[in-house]
């Protein structure tokens, strides 16, 4: 069973992964009233990227062409840490929450890194609008954990994995709220509306976009495949530890299917029926989040020491 | 005497031979070389205390003759001075070669390591107060012999006066504890009563933590850091403030321990908000030492968090996690030490290089020193806290260890747990984004001065003793877990984890880091070989069909604005802009911000006016005259013997 999980940690976050947004595309342009894309065209995509030659801006140096292979790299580790229907085969990397978030900041920095690299205007404007979105999501991230390592007493994602299976962790309005912080957090890391707009084609708004525009080729198929990768990771995660889930491996692997695939309908809703908000905004519906993590932590504590 | 008695006495003469050696105007190779092999020794043999070698020399007295020693903790101090003032020796090698007043540079730079090594090696309340008092004005005086302008002097006074009048509060601590015999035998403050308890815990709080540089009593900080020459630098942000820290731990955690819940609660609060505060204010700043100079603040924020953590986790009875919090702390210490010394040496490299460290007037100089530019970009990746290196080590720790605080079971320890995690976490965030800003406009991009483009790379000296840093944070970022069970074995509580390179902690998920450093390296080159750099064709930066100019080129104050305008209420930024315009057509716009330094402005500043209105009222009564301080002597006497008649005094 083991066998399986390591075959879709591995195949799902690599071939699976760039099904995601393809989807969310899809139906929401269905949503809209359009025909829009096939679902699977990001995989088109990667695939004409992946035969095209490079581009070197310059002035630019070796960060600016590792940076793809450094962001690919990072978040393909971060896949082989997440549980899948409650197990994860042993890649000897652990399998820490904390690790994983760790990696996703690597990511992030070799990618901000680049962007001063080619001194481009539109990319540094989306990096230093991550970044200042990523300081508050960051924390809302951490709380997000706490809440939902509270049943178990660890940061270790298997167990957190095995303390949400059942019934027994709805009836804890913690773990209501975590999902609910987790959720504003799924929405920042996915590059979604309200927060960002993944369709959008002015540069002066963009913010996951903004540090790919200077990238071709295979850097810039890696780079995309790395942000479907993301999607994969925050809604596995999501799946894992915020949906419900039963019973042993089978039943679990099905209900990860289904809680991603109700995700990505609901993410596709959201986008739909939300306008994409004000940038200076999005910090103050993060501390929102932060505070209702807190919330649902005091009832937790409270409920402990009755 | 023992083989490492004997190590020890060879490396204090040394050390103590090479700082004598510049005043016989022998060359300061010698000198350095003297003083490095010294410090060596002395490293070597704590380190070896460290792990596990008998401790050396006498137990701490409260009497006044004076006594050395080295034990556990000890150790660690001063294998972490070695570690960063070997980098710094090799350094001031070349940085200093031929410079002005280059022997008493180096004679300087040997008597603030022989005090570094005194305060951590004392053993008895004088010798440390003498080498703490040492500790403070050594540095002083190595900025005033290089420069003396007016801004460095008042610079320099900030400081003095400042660590001064907080470091009162290190002579009424550790005078206190030699006073009740704490010193020698740790407990018997208890049974002081808990006046005398807290008035050691907020002396020491004030005193240690006005040369840690923890807020709000950090002001000198920022500005005495930047002016230091810059081995000096790296030794003062690198080790000098961790040995304020190690006074703090030895207070808290051996001579006044246990330390009581609010003490805990104290410790969390300034670190959380020296960490928060730390980073934000790097964050606004376009002098690259002074940025490094507040990310110091940030990170001995962090280290204030693990101890904080820690002592929550004993009042609780955790032992466990205690212990681990205070081995997260203290690698923290050692990991903060060797990058930010990093930093502060490349830095003085840039600087000696392009005349200059204005963050918006850099650029591109990654190109023209790639040894020195690549230990830099390391050094910040460390710093920023993204693994595999070993900042990432030290703050997962951390954070491990103020999540199992938020984990509960008490509610108000739990939330207090909580927010400082996420604030940990925000700190974190805004690290990488500060550094992030500074590796783009130090050393990416076009080159934004015309000196740049004719940059050379520093002297080997100089290159090697950064990269030779940059070495550490890789190998102590992949085996972290070689040194942290030795570090919990200085914690006062039991704790034991499993000595392998991975940090297999329980209640975590484990950071297996020397197979995460392989997994990336090893993706990295699978995928760089896949891209196949070969097909690559050089064309110019596209940016939607506008060309790149120098003129539009993004500053420090561009890149950070979306985050001064969120914390608009929190940083109260101020902008000025001027537009001239003739015959409604504009001919010029001049533009000027600045972020004023709340901590400058609202604490501070207000302070000096009142102290100075205080004084400005006992002038009046200085008139100069003699008769009328022979009437004050005399309404003084008067007023004791009415005391003394009623009964209030003896």
């Amino acid at each position: 069973m083991t066998a399986v999980a390591a075959l879709v940690q591995v195949l799902g976050g690599l071939a699976l992964a760039p099904l995601l947004p393809g989807a969310i595309q899809s139906l929401k342009a269905r949503l809209q009233g359009r025909r829009g894309p096939s679902p699977l065209q990001p995989y088109r995509e990667l695939r004409r990227l992946w035969g095209k030659s490079l581009a070197d801006p310059q002035p630019t140096t070796i960060v600016y062409r590792l940076a793809p292979c450094l962001v690919a790299a990072a978040t393909a580790l971060a896949l082989l840490l997440l549980p899948i229907g409650g197990l994860a085969p042993d890649w000897s990397l652990g399998n820490d929450a904390l690790v994983v978030v760790g990696l996703l900041a690597l990511a992030r920095f070799a990618l901000a890194a680049s962007s001063w690299d080619t001194g481009s205007g539109f990319a540094l404007m989306g990096s230093s609008r991550d970044l200042t979105l990523a300081a508050f999501a960051e924390a809302l991230l951490l709380l997000a954990i706490v809440l939902a390592a509270l049943p178990a007493a660890s940061t270790d994602l298997v167990a957190m994995t095995g303390a949400a299976n059942g019934s027994a962790p709805w009836g804890e309005p913690a773990h209501w709220c975590a999902g609910a912080a987790f959720a504003l957090v799924v929405l920042v890391e996915t590059g979604r509306q309200p927060i960002d707009n993944p369709d959008t084609h002015l540069e002066l708004t963009m913010i996951h976009e903004g540090p790919l525009l200077e990238y071709a080729g295979r850097d810039l198929a890696l780079l995309e495949w790395s942000a479907a990768a993301r999607h994969w990771i925050v809604l596995v995660l999501a799946a894992e530890l915020f949906l419900p889930h039963w019973g042993g491996f089978g039943a679990q692997l099905a209900c990860l299917a289904a809680g991603v695939a109700a995700l990505c309908v609901a993410l596709a809703v959201t986008e739909t029926a939300q306008a994409k908000m004000r940038i200076l905004r999005a910090p103050g519906l993060l501390m929102g989040g932060c505070l209702l993590a807190l919330v649902g932590l005091a009832t937790w504590l409270v409920g402990g020491s009755l | 005497m023992n083989a490492s008695d004997l190590l020890v006495g060879a490396g204090a003469a040394a050390l103590v031979a090479g700082t004598l050696l510049p005043l016989l105007r022998l060359p300061s190779v010698a000198a350095l070389s003297l003083q490095g092999l010294g410090i060596g020794l002395v490293g070597a043999v704590g380190a070896a205390v460290l792990f596990g070698a008998a401790p050396l020399g006498a137990g701490f007295r409260d009497g006044l003759e004076p006594a050395l020693g080295i034990d556990g903790l000890s150790g660690f101090f001063l294998a972490t001075i070695a570690l960063v003032a070997l980098a710094a020796l090799l350094y001031a090698r070349d940085y200093l070669a031929g410079g002005a007043r280059e022997g008493a540079l180096v004679a300087l730079g040997g008597l603030f390591l022989i005090s570094l090594c005194g305060v951590v090696t004392a053993r008895d309340p004088t010798l440390f107060l003498a080498s703490w008092e040492l500790m403070t004005l050594v540095p002083a005086a190595a900025i005033l012999v290089r420069r003396s302008e007016a801004p460095v002097r008042h610079a320099v006074f900030v400081y003095l006066a400042v660590t001064h009048l907080g470091g009162a509060g290190v002579w009424i601590c550790v005078l206190a504890l030699a006073h009740y015999g704490a010193l020698s035998d740790p407990g018997s403050l208890a049974s002081q009563g808990a006046g005398v308890e807290a008035l050691v815990m907020v002396a020491a709080l004030i005193g240690f933590g006005t040369k840690a540089g923890l807020m709000p009593l950090h002001s000198w900080l920022p500005r005495a850091h930047p002016v230091a020459p810059s081995h000096v630098s790296a030794l003062m942000s690198g080790v000098m403030i961790k040995v304020a820290l190690y006074g703090l731990v030895r207070v808290l955690f051996e001579w006044a321990a246990p330390a009581p819940l609010w003490v805990g609660l104290a410790v969390l609060g300034v670190g959380l908000l020296s960490a928060l505060g730390g980073v934000l204010y790097a964050l606004v700043q376009h002098d690259l030492k002074r940025l490094l100079a507040f990310h110091s603040i940030e990170n001995v924020g962090i280290v204030a968090l693990g101890l904080g953590a820690s002592i929550l986790f004993a009042s609780q009875g955790e032992d466990a996690w205690a212990a681990i919090a205070f081995a997260a702390a203290l690698l923290h210490v050692l990991n903060h030490a060797v990058f930010k010394a990093l930093l502060f040496l490349a830095a003085g490299s840039f600087e000696r290089a392009i005349g200059s460290l204005d963050l918006d007037r850099i650029g591109g100089l990654l190109r023209r020193m790639p040894w020195t530019g690549g230990a830099f970009l390391v050094g910040s990746m460390a710093i920023a806290g993204v693994p595999p290196l070993n900042g990432f080590a030290s703050e997962w720790l951390t954070l491990q260890a103020l999540v199992h605080v938020a984990l509960g079971p008490a509610l108000g320890l739990g939330l207090a747990g909580a927010i400082a995690t996420a604030g940990l976490a925000a700190t974190a965030a805004l690290a990488l984004f500060c550094f992030v800003k500074a590796v783009g406009l130090v050393l990416l991009g076009p080159p934004r001065r015309p000196e740049v483009a004719t940059a050379v790379e520093a002297p080997p000296g100089m290159r090697s003793a950064a990269v030779l840093l940059a070495g550490c944070c890789v190998a102590l970022g992949a085996v972290p877990g070689l040194l942290v069970p030795s570090l919990m074995g200085l914690a006062p509580q039991p704790g034991e984890i499993a000595t392998e390179p991975s940090l297999v902690v329980p209640g975590t998920g484990s950071l297996p880091s020397p197979w995460l450093l392989l997994g990336i390296a090893v993706l990295t080159a699978a995928l760089w070989r896949l891209r196949g750099a070969r097909r690559a064709a050089p064309v110019p930066a596209w940016t939607c069909g506008q060309r790149v100019e120098p003129g539009l080129a993004w500053t420090s104050a561009g890149f950070t604005k979306p985050l001064r305008l969120v914390l608009e209420g929190v940083l109260r930024p101020r902008r000025e802009v001027e537009t001239v315009r003739e015959g409604g057509v504009v001919r010029s716009v001049a533009y000027r911000g600045e972020v004023p330094h709340l901590f400058d402005t609202a604490l501070y500043a207000p302070a000096q006016r009142r102290a100075l209105a205080a004084a400005r009222v006992a002038r009046r009564i200085q008139s100069g005259s003699v008769r009328a301080y022979a009437a004050y002597l005399l309404g003084l006497l008067l007023l004791v013997l009415v005391l003394v008649r009623v009964g209030v005094i003896g």
